[in-house]
């Protein structure tokens, strides 16, 4: 149980937690500009976009850096929140969007459109065969594991879920008649930022928001939740309709950042652990911090993947995966050793 | 589609199962084909019955030796071709290819068509190749051509192994001949230009479509930019290179994937009209062949439009 002191103090240091994020993810976003392959006059190429002078350095700014700064905030956001609804609702730590194979899923959908030329004729495809994909999922991880569950079916589902969506990612490209699909699965798996233009970013944007917004608006909810399920009940909190609305919710996010990037593991897994403590475990407030430092960690991957000099350029994923799995390590280890 | 594809041959009925004594069971069907050619004599022709050692069986496992057997063999002497000359996107021999049977570089569809000479390229379908080595079979492999000096070294040794030298060295000649033709337009400048392949990569010194650039009088902007062979080029640094021609290597089949997506990426659309843009598709530089010689007649005919609209000094 919370003192009084302690909740005035978080109340307090809620507000300044936030803007501490927000400004950290502006400064990384600021920096991702900064960033590239081409040496690049930051201050002239803004003048000159702003001014709507068609220079090179205008043009790489606005269709190379931008769309993939973006692209890197709103997708993090995406992971980072979606993270800490799914681990609030779940009662579990290890519930991510990745290892549950919401993100697999979600690929899944995303390739089904894109190969078999669906999301060539209707550009609008692509993210929504991602949140089908993302919503079957979530829908069959609560069937296979809803409610309360142990960890270990939790994990298993996920595990179940995610390699039958690999290998049937897998099998989508190797029908598809381009000679090149089935190298890109690579893509699919691990994700990247590259070359991702601005139209990806204005496809996504309103249905990654709608998921934002439903996921939010869950908090309240959610901090109900966390007294047990008859607790959330007696307290006026309808548990059927907050599932529903954090399962849409997350379908939407993860489906269309999945849908423009590929899958992007450990980030929901990652942030929610780091930011947890600082928010006294309540999945309420977790959701708005863990979306910033969603963004933040994708942002500063994606600096990384920049700056390693490797060709051709490291998928955002491995860096992810190098940072998360010894988090995922950690958390299995101290489970263990509570069971 | 197995059965289509691996119509066999009279004389290889007669072959047995196994898979022992390789060597003198090749020798005996030999024999038999011999036998057997001269009552199917309407499957062989006259030139070939002149020439008893030229090669019958001929297969062939990579596109680009696709490419040189089925323009220099008899058709009749090709047991096999990869089905990737069938695709007319990347194939400039597609309708030839629709006459032979095909393979997909597997030894498995290789061995039951005895071949006598087989056609591989360096870096493609490795395991059969060595299978089919492995095996006895007498197995030619082809480097990637990287200048119009190797083409012709290429095409020369190709005729030479299936026994047509003649049709080789008419074919060089052709190609030779429409060379020059180029080569007397001598430009005034040399424009800048920089050959963009799916996924981004762009070819740089000392590849074959740096030759083909060259050739075509031009100056091939990722050499200047110290790329060597194949290399993947940031899209920011295409944007930013500021050539006067950018060539998209795609096809336009509206099969999408990743790696042609980049080719339409909107930067491209907007570079400043001081870039033009052209599509070449793959067919005229995968292969160091006759082909090559329309990719530089194409290069140098794209150049000359835009020589004849630049403001002159």
């Amino acid at each position: 149980m919370r003192s009084e002191a302690a909740a005035e103090q978080h109340a307090r240091s809620y507000p300044t937690l936030v803007i501490g994020l927000a400004a950290l993810v502006l400064a990384l976003f600021c920096i991702s500009l900064a960033i590239g392959y081409a040496p690049l006059d930051l201050k002239q190429a803004i003048g000159d976009a702003v001014a709507g002078r068609p220079t090179l350095a205008a043009l790489v700014l606005t269709e190379l850096r931008l769309p993939r700064a973006l692209i890197g905030a709103l997708v993090g956001f995406s992971l980072g929140i979606t993270g800490a609804a799914m681990q609030g609702l779940m009662r579990n730590p290890l519930a991510e969007p990745g290892i549950i194979g919401i993100s697999g899923a979600a690929a899944l959908g995303a390739v089904t459109t894109f190969y078999f030329g669906i999301a060539g004729t209707v550009s609008l495809a692509l993210p929504l065969g991602g949140i089908a994909g993302a919503a079957a999922a979530t829908f069959l991880l609560f069937v296979l594991a809803g409610g309360g569950v142990g960890t270990m079916t939790l994990i298993l589902a996920g595990v179940a879920i995610n390699s039958f969506a690999g290998a049937l990612t897998s099998l989508a490209l190797n029908l598809s008649p381009n000679p090149y699909a089935v190298s890109e699965i690579v893509f699919w798996l691990m994700g990247s930022f590259a070359d991702r233009g601005m139209p990806y970013v204005l496809l996504v944007t309103p249905m990654m928001a709608i998921g934002w917004a439903l996921l939010l608006a869950a908090g309240p909810a959610l901090d109900g939740l966390t007294l047990g399920e008859d607790t959330a009940k007696s307290l006026g909190f309808d548990v059927g309709r907050l599932r529903l609305q954090l399962v849409g919710g997350a379908a939407l996010s993860v489906g269309s950042a999945v849908a423009v990037t590929g899958a992007i593991g450990f980030v929901g897994l990652v942030v929610p652990h780091l930011l947890r403590p600082l928010v006294e475990s309540r999945p309420g407030p977790l959701l708005l911090v863990s979306g910033l430092g969603g963004a933040a960690l994708t942002l500063a991957a994606d600096i990384m993947v920049r700056l390693i000099p490797v060709t051709p350029e490291l998928k955002i994923g491995v860096v992810t995966a190098i940072i998360g799995a010894p988090f995922l390590f950690s958390l299995i280890y101290r489970l263990r050793a509570e069971a | 589609m197995c059965d289509s594809s691996h119509r066999r041959r009279p004389g290889q009925r007669t072959k047995p199962r196994k898979k022992a004594a390789l060597p003198s069971r090749r020798a005996l069907i030999g024999t038999a084909m011999i036998a057997v050619a001269a009552l199917v004599g309407h499957a062989v022709n006259a030139e070939t019955a002149d020439r008893p050692n030229k090669p019958r069986r001929i297969v062939s496992l990579n596109l680009c030796t696709d490419d040189l057997v089925l323009r220099l063999a008899d058709r009749a002497n090709v047991a096999s071709v990869s089905w990737l000359s069938r695709d007319r996107g990347i194939s400039n021999v597609a309708d030839l290819a629709m006459q032979v049977p095909i393979n997909n570089g597997f030894a498995e569809q290789v061995i039951p068509l005895d071949p006598d000479l087989v056609f591989a390229g360096r870096y493609t379908a490795r395991p059969a190749v060595a299978l089919l080595k492995r095996a006895g079979f007498k197995v030619l492999e082809i480097d990637i051509a990287r200048s119009l000096d190797e083409v012709r070294d290429q095409i020369r040794m190709v005729a030479g192994a299936v026994g047509e030298p003649e049709r080789g060295e008419r074919l060089i000649a052709e190609m030779d001949a429409r060379l020059d033709e180029l080569a007397r337009k001598v430009p005034r400048r040399r424009l800048r230009v920089l050959v963009l392949n799916p996924n981004g990569f762009t070819s740089g010194a000392g590849s074959l479509v740096d030759s083909i650039i060259v050739a075509a009088g031009l100056k091939n902007a990722a050499a200047d930019l110290g790329y060597t062979g194949f290399g993947q080029m940031p899209l920011e640094k295409v944007a930013t290179s500021d050539v006067d021609v950018l060539i998209l290597n795609g096809r336009h089949d509206g099969l999408p994937s990743l790696a042609t997506e980049l080719l339409h990426h909107p930067v491209l659309a907007r570079l400043p009209p001081r870039t033009a843009l052209f599509a070449l598709p793959p067919r005229f530089w995968s292969c160091g062949g006759p082909a090559m010689v329309e990719a530089i007649e194409r290069l140098s005919h794209i150049a000359a439009g835009l020589r004849a609209t630049e403001p002159s000094e």
